[in-house]
């Protein structure tokens, strides 16, 4: 088990973010477009591919933006959220092509680095803002955070931890989503480390390896699994934090 | 580590995810979304007019059977009732005819009587008169021609009276 130490440092400097050098580019943001392009692609085709019997790409597609709509948009926001489809259905598949993408060895997710995460959280928080800013106005927003029915200097302390709650939002958010699918990545290299150095090992103590191959198995499904379940946190989250910016007062 | 990015790296990612974000947003949201929502709505709206139109058909078609089914009871009804009435005119009929027939029967029967017996009376009759004429000629031959005129008479009436007799009886 010699070099262990070594090679999990190379691992993590190899997960890190660089930048590709001559192009204006991360690693991450390479494959970040890719998911791009394939988010695109896959929902362009699909879209042009309907039919009033269901088959194919297209009731994937049908499926898939069904249930964002249903169990995500209606259920946290009611009818009347609808119209937020677009936003969360594009947030939704977007994280889940890059979350997915990232599963093929090799690859990585375009949601594995701070930048990205970042980012998307700071458009979700400006986006919700400004919501409950048109549907409220600016005082009208504001005054929302204030408790009605609390004696006033202790009404003043709760409308500052609500106010840091709410600036506190895009960064659960990120490192929620980032920190997922970057800790996955170091569980299933470590498992490699792990299955290389035991194949190193002397005589029959190699049957060893196995053990990791095993666990590397399991830990896949488990990461497929979190692909779904991050980008449907990260949408309904989203759906709440507009759904409260819309009805912001109703306590 | 390098889980922090140096700022200048960061940059490309937040320029790079920000841009390539609202491009597939803009995108989807108007290109490939719609056509989704509107089949999704369009086949919502189908299968449930088709469940509806279905639904429709089979109440109009129990109303039907319901319908045909009174019809059907109310025809064995009429039915029986034409039979019932057919048997009962029959009846009377055959009644009419059979006491007609008797009737005639017996206005024969007494006109076949009242014939006869008009017969009978018209041969005792003729049967007295000629009994009448053979006796006196009988008589006469036999007690040739001494008796009297009143004499005569006499015998006469007591034989007719005797016939007569014989007659009644």
């Amino acid at each position: 088990m010699s070099g262990l130490g070594e090679k999990v440092n190379e691992l993590l400097f190899e997960l890190g973010s660089h930048k590709i050098p001559g192009l204006p580019l991360t690693n991450y943001m390479f494959f970040l477009l890719i998911a791009f392009v394939l988010t695109l692609v896959f929902f362009l085709v699909a879209s042009r591919r309907l039919s009033m019997v269901p088959k194919g790409i297209g009731n994937v597609a049908e499926m898939g933006l069904e249930f964002i709509r249903d169990n995500v948009v209606v259920d946290v926001m009611g009818p009347e959220g609808k119209g937020f489809l677009p936003f969360i259905g594009t947030i939704f598949f977007f994280i889940l092509f890059n979350n997915l993408i990232g599963l093929i060895p090799g690859f990585k997710p375009g949601t594995g680095t701070m930048g990205t995460t970042v980012t998307w959280a700071l458009v979700v928080f400006i986006v919700y803002n400004a919501i409950g800013i048109r549907k409220h106005g600016a005082w009208g927003y504001l005054k929302s955070f204030y408790p009605p029915g609390v004696v006033w200097p202790l009404a003043v302390f709760v409308m500052i931890l609500e106010l840091i709650s709410h600036f506190i939002r895009p960064l659960t958010l990120s490192v929620r989503l980032f920190a997922n699918m970057f800790a996955g990545h170091v569980i299933l290299g470590i498992f490699s480390i792990f299955t290389v150095l035991l194949f190193q090992a002397p005589g029959v103590a190699k049957v060893m390896g196995l053990l990791p191959i095993a666990m590397q198995i399991v830990m896949y499904a488990f990461e497929l699994f979190v692909a779904f379940i991050q980008a449907y946190v990260f949408a309904i989250l989203t759906a709440v934090y507009i759904g409260g910016a819309l009805h912001a007062g109703e306590h | 580590m390098e889980v922090i990015l140096p700022a200048k790296t960061m940059i490309y990612e937040v320029i790079v995810s920000l841009v390539s974000f609202l491009v597939l947003f803009g995108v989807l949201a108007k290109f490939a979304f719609p056509p989704i929502t509107k089949m999704l709505d369009k086949r919502s709206e189908t299968i449930r007019e088709s469940l509806e139109a279905s639904e429709a058909t089979r109440i109009e078609a129990e109303r039907l059977l319901e319908e045909y089914k009174t019809q059907m009871i109310e025809a064995r009804h009429e039915a029986a009732k034409v039979i019932e009435q057919g048997r009962k005119i029959s009846e009377t009929m055959k009644n009419e005819i059979m006491a007609k027939a008797n009737e005639d029967a017996q206005a024969l029967l007494v006109k076949a009587r009242e014939g006869i017996e008009a017969e009978k009376k018209a041969a005792i009759a003729e049967l007295q008169s000629s009994v009448a004429d053979l006796s006196v000629a009988v008589a006469g031959k036999l007690i040739g021609e001494t008796l009297s005129a009143k004499d005569h008479a006499k015998l006469i009436e007591r034989y007719v009276a005797e016939v007569g007799a014989l007659n009644e009886n």
